[in-house]
């Protein structure tokens, strides 16, 4: 068996029998596509408007008609607290509706009759629900008022000269994409961190057990020591992506996206597309983080190192979020921005070409074997066993 | 047979090793005397290609250990400062790992892990995963991997470090066993006791230089001191060794002054 593969069995069953590395290969596939999910469902949840709005009244015996016009609307009307402007201001309820007593005297008499809502206008979540209040409330009195100069012989037409009609271009699918965007960042922070343990384990942790001297001196070359590591921290991060792939399709189908008219946003084929193009990803990350581990005399300092890492598939996300961008012909030869793309054009929904796969592939695969020879010369250096 | 050959190595302003020239020969026990930062294991790291003289060569059964590192270490067992092994793995996988790489496997590569296990008395934990193996466990498990490839040369630095009395003999004893096999061992530890109760020759290094050579009889006889203790105190101080010896005079001369005054 040649050294490559001595070593390479060697850290896969070293990594399979430590509990830290196999909590890092399964913790963030579980958790990252259920909170994708869990948003999800509440996105969809207030768009399609399934909440009944509860709407606490003061003094409803005072207001009976609009009781009544309001349960028609679908609100659930409820008696109010003692104190209306405390349950408010303590976020119990989205607002209460207060009828003074007068209330129904002067709608009588044809007067203004005012009513009081009591609102937290600061409270972005309240906001949808105090507008579909107040428009019902509007749609009431407008009722009343039609009715008024009915009774008199008067059109109501001629009390609005001008009507607005609105046009709503936002379909629900846009609402759902700032969520969807962020499946291309968690299956790269996959490949980010699926391989980061093995790597830091492999190169610092071992000079801090003081277990790399002796390996150097064995006939070994280097670069098939390093190669060996180096495919052991790609088989754990391809575990992981694969493992955040599988579980982020399983958690979006939970999700009731077909109540915006949508089947499923990430079926088996786009995920396949993803998977084509994240995981040659690992080969570049897995290359980068053994270089920088190689680097630090301990755990701990390979770790300081690494975390700066994880910014890393952030920028590119960050910025295809500030300025969403097309395919560009350039971007499938960069690692990071490549899949960024890709991954991007598969959610939305796009044409992707075979060529941006492998040009993504190589242009990994390339960056990975150099930083792989990189490694290996600096496992050929004396700094690597002296000052310890 | 290992030599050096006028080493001499410079990290920065340091100087570790100024001169350092030995031979050790294929059957016998070769001790490297000297205390802590006389550059015993610098001069071992250069021996194994870990470290590049500055000048000065070393050899491996005549094969530069810097230009032909590989070919070099496939002749030599080396027991380094640094001594890690892994603790999720067990003793015997530990050990099978080091012989893989070295291009064994298969039935001989077993044998020769049970002659090991056997040789160092591990049979009770060999597989057992090392994690809270006792200090003189751990060191019998490093040896076994450094020489799971049977090299002649075998280079054991302070093999016998934070050792307990009985872990001690039965290393002596490997190490004899070794030598009746008729390799080359060479042996480094600042005590003394240890160098004169195991090695055929010594080498005494004291900054950066050999400054002794012979058998332990041999070095007594040209300190022209008894014991070899003092001998080996006398070559590594040098010049201070005479200042040291003169003190209680100087002493006994200043409380003189003192009843004069």
């Amino acid at each position: 068996m040649s050294c490559w593969r001595v070593v390479l069995v060697k850290e896969l069953r070293d990594g399979l029998r430590d509990r830290r590395s196999l909590l890092s290969l399964l913790l963030f596939p579980l958790v990252a596509p259920l909170l994708v999910s869990l948003m999800l469902t509440q996105v969809v949840q207030r768009a399609t408007g399934k909440t009944q709005i509860t709407v606490p009244v003061a003094g409803r015996e005072y207001a009976p008609g609009l009781v009544s016009h309001l349960e028609r609307e679908g609100f659930l009307v409820i008696p109010a607290p003692e104190n209306t402007l405390a349950v408010v201001r303590e976020n119990e309820a989205d607002l209460v509706l207060v009828v003074r007593p007068e209330y129904a005297q002067r709608l009588r008499t044809g007067r203004p009759a005012s009513l009081e809502l009591v609102i937290d206008a600061s409270r972005e979540d309240a906001a949808q629900s105090v507008r579909r209040v107040r428009a019902a409330i509007d749609g009431y009195g407008a009722t009343i008022g039609a009715l008024r100069l009915l009774a008199h012989g008067v059109n109501n037409e001629l009390g609005q000269p001008i009507k607005i009609e609105e046009t709503d271009v936002s379909t629900p699918e846009k609402r759902a994409a700032p969520f969807m965007n962020l499946v291309p960042m968690f299956v790269m922070l996959a490949a980010f961190m699926g391989g980061m343990y093995t790597a830091t384990d492999a190169t610092a942790g071992e000079r801090e057990r003081g277990s790399l001297e002796p390996l150097l001196l064995t006939p070994a070359r280097r670069f098939e020591l390093v190669l060996g590591k180096w495919l052991a921290a790609v088989a754990f991060a391809v575990a992981t992506v694969l493992l955040t792939l599988g579980c982020t399709v399983a958690a979006l189908s939970q999700v009731p996206l077909h109540r915006f008219g949508m089947a499923a946003t990430l079926g088996a084929a786009d995920a396949a597309r993803v998977a084509a193009a994240v995981v040659p990803l690992t080969l570049f990350t897995c290359g980068l983080e053994l270089f920088i581990a190689s680097f630090a005399r301990s755990f701990k300092e390979a770790q300081t190192y690494l975390s700066a890492m994880v910014f890393l598939p952030m920028l590119p996300a960050l910025l295809f979020a500030l300025e969403p961008m097309r395919m560009k012909a350039w971007m499938p030869f960069i690692p990071v921005v490549g899949q960024q793309a890709l991954v991007t054009a598969i959610i939305r929904g796009e044409p992707t070409q075979l060529w941006s796969y492998v040009a993504l592939a190589a242009a990994c695969a390339l960056t990975g074997v150099l930083a792989v020879l990189a490694t290996a010369r600096l496992f050929s250096r004396e700094s690597i066993v002296i000052g310890r | 047979m290992l030599e050096a050959r006028s080493l001499r190595k410079k990290f920065g302003d340091v100087v570790a090793v100024e001169d350092v020239s030995f031979t050790a020969a294929d059957g016998a026990i070769t001790g490297l005397l000297g205390p802590n930062g006389a550059g015993k294991t610098t001069a071992l790291r250069i021996l194994g290609g870990l470290v590049r003289p500055d000048s000065g060569t070393a050899l491996v059964d005549g094969l530069d250990s810097a230009r032909e590192a590989n070919q070099a270490r496939a002749r030599l067992g080396m027991l380094p400062d640094a001594r890690g092994i892994y603790p999720r793995l067990t003793a015997r996988e530990n050990i099978r790992y080091y012989g893989e790489l070295c291009g064994l496997g298969g039935s001989a590569l077993e044998r020769r892990i049970d002659t090991l296990v056997e040789l160092l008395e591990l049979g009770s934990v060999a597989d057992r995963r090392t994690q809270g193996f006792s200090q003189g466990e751990r060191m019998k498990v490093a040896i076994a991997r450094a020489i799971v490839h049977d090299p002649q040369n075998v280079v054991l630095d302070e093999p016998t470090n934070g050792l307990d009395v009985m872990s001690i003999r039965s290393m002596r004893h490997f190490i004899r066993h070794l030598r009746g096999l008729g390799r080359a061992i060479v042996f480094s530890s600042h005590i003394m006791q240890e160098v004169a109760a195991l090695c055929d020759r010594i080498v005494v290094i004291a900054h950066g230089r050999v400054v002794a050579t012979g058998s332990p009889e041999e070095l007594k006889r040209t300190t022209g001191l008894d014991s070899l203790e003092e001998a080996f105190v006398k070559l590594s101080l040098g010049d201070r060794f005479e200042a040291m010896n003169e003190t209680p005079a100087a002493n006994a001369l200043g409380e003189r002054t003192v009843e004069l005054r």
